[in-house]
């Protein structure tokens, strides 16, 4: 098994985020992820779906029925922003355990650094490079991000770091 | 212009099996050959070695990545203009 690089995997994740965008034919922001996880690509048609769900223990997990069909539990009373981050986190774990991800061989790669790949992939789902370039040529700046891709100020301002640190 | 075919490949594979199909059959050729890569790029690619997709696909990376690094050259000084850029204004400087 050939060593990864932690940029060659942000590199890689980076491109399975923009596969989903172009997927959804994103123009502007905000990226619709609820949409994307109710009426997913047809190869990942059995993994993505979203269950609301009570709970206090955790904001959203993913997790396959015995039946292999896969779902995300999210948290009802979750903050708009909060939960399209938490989806999108949880996203990548239905990715890597789908028959189409095992088949790409995503959990060799992105297994070993799981939760840091998840929250990398979240942030350049919600937030894709085209849409923060463009936002950066009309003068958008830090202060408004966060409300203008819909994105906790905790993930905004990571990802307006990581896009910044490109410019 | 690589980077930008082999971004789109792999994006596309996370939706269209027809990649990782191709990949597995041995047949991924006939894809490159329908994105703008080199003929050498192409050839280079071609002879990555992978168990999966997603190896080759960083392997891909490294590949491309390493084919439009700008080459580094030596830059000189003439020998017409001396090793030191002020020694001409020296020698004026003295001779007033």
């Amino acid at each position: 098994m050939t060593l990864i690089a932690p940029e060659e995997r942000r590199w890689l994740l980076r491109n399975l985020a923009l596969g989903l965008v172009e997927y959804l034919g994103v123009a502007e922001p905000p990226v619709p992820v609820e949409a994307l996880l109710r009426h997913p690509p047809g190869v990942l048609q059995e993994d993505l779906g979203v269950v609301d769900m009570y709970s206090n223990l955790w904001d959203a997990t993913f997790a396959r029925l015995p039946d292999q069909r896969g779902s995300i539990f999210v948290r009802i009373d979750l903050p708009s922003r909060d939960r399209r981050f938490a989806l999108a986190r949880e996203l990548l774990r239905a990715l890597v355990t789908s028959e189409h991800g095992r088949a790409m061989g995503l959990p060799e790669i992105l297994v070993p650094e799981l939760q840091e790949s998840a929250e990398y992939f979240a942030r350049q789902l919600l937030a894709p490079e085209a849409l923060v370039a463009a936002y950066r040529k009309r003068g958008g700046g830090a202060a408004q991000f966060g409300e203008r891709f819909d994105l906790p100020a905790p993930v905004a301002a990571s990802r307006w770091e990581d896009s910044a640190a490109l410019n | 212009m690589s980077m930008q075919a082999l971004n789109h490949l792999v994006a596309r594979s996370i939706v269209d099996p027809s990649v990782v199909q191709a990949f597995g059959n041995g047949t991924l050729d006939d894809i490159l050959a329908d994105l703008s890569f080199s003929g050498d790029l192409r050839a280079s690619l071609a002879d990555v070695q992978a168990d999966t997709w997603a190896e080759f696909a960083v392997l891909a990376y490294r590949t491309v990545r390493a084919a439009e690094a700008p080459v580094i050259r030596f830059q000189l000084p003439s020998p017409l203009e001396g090793l030191r850029p002020d020694a001409g204004m020296a020698g004026r400087e003295q001779v007033a």
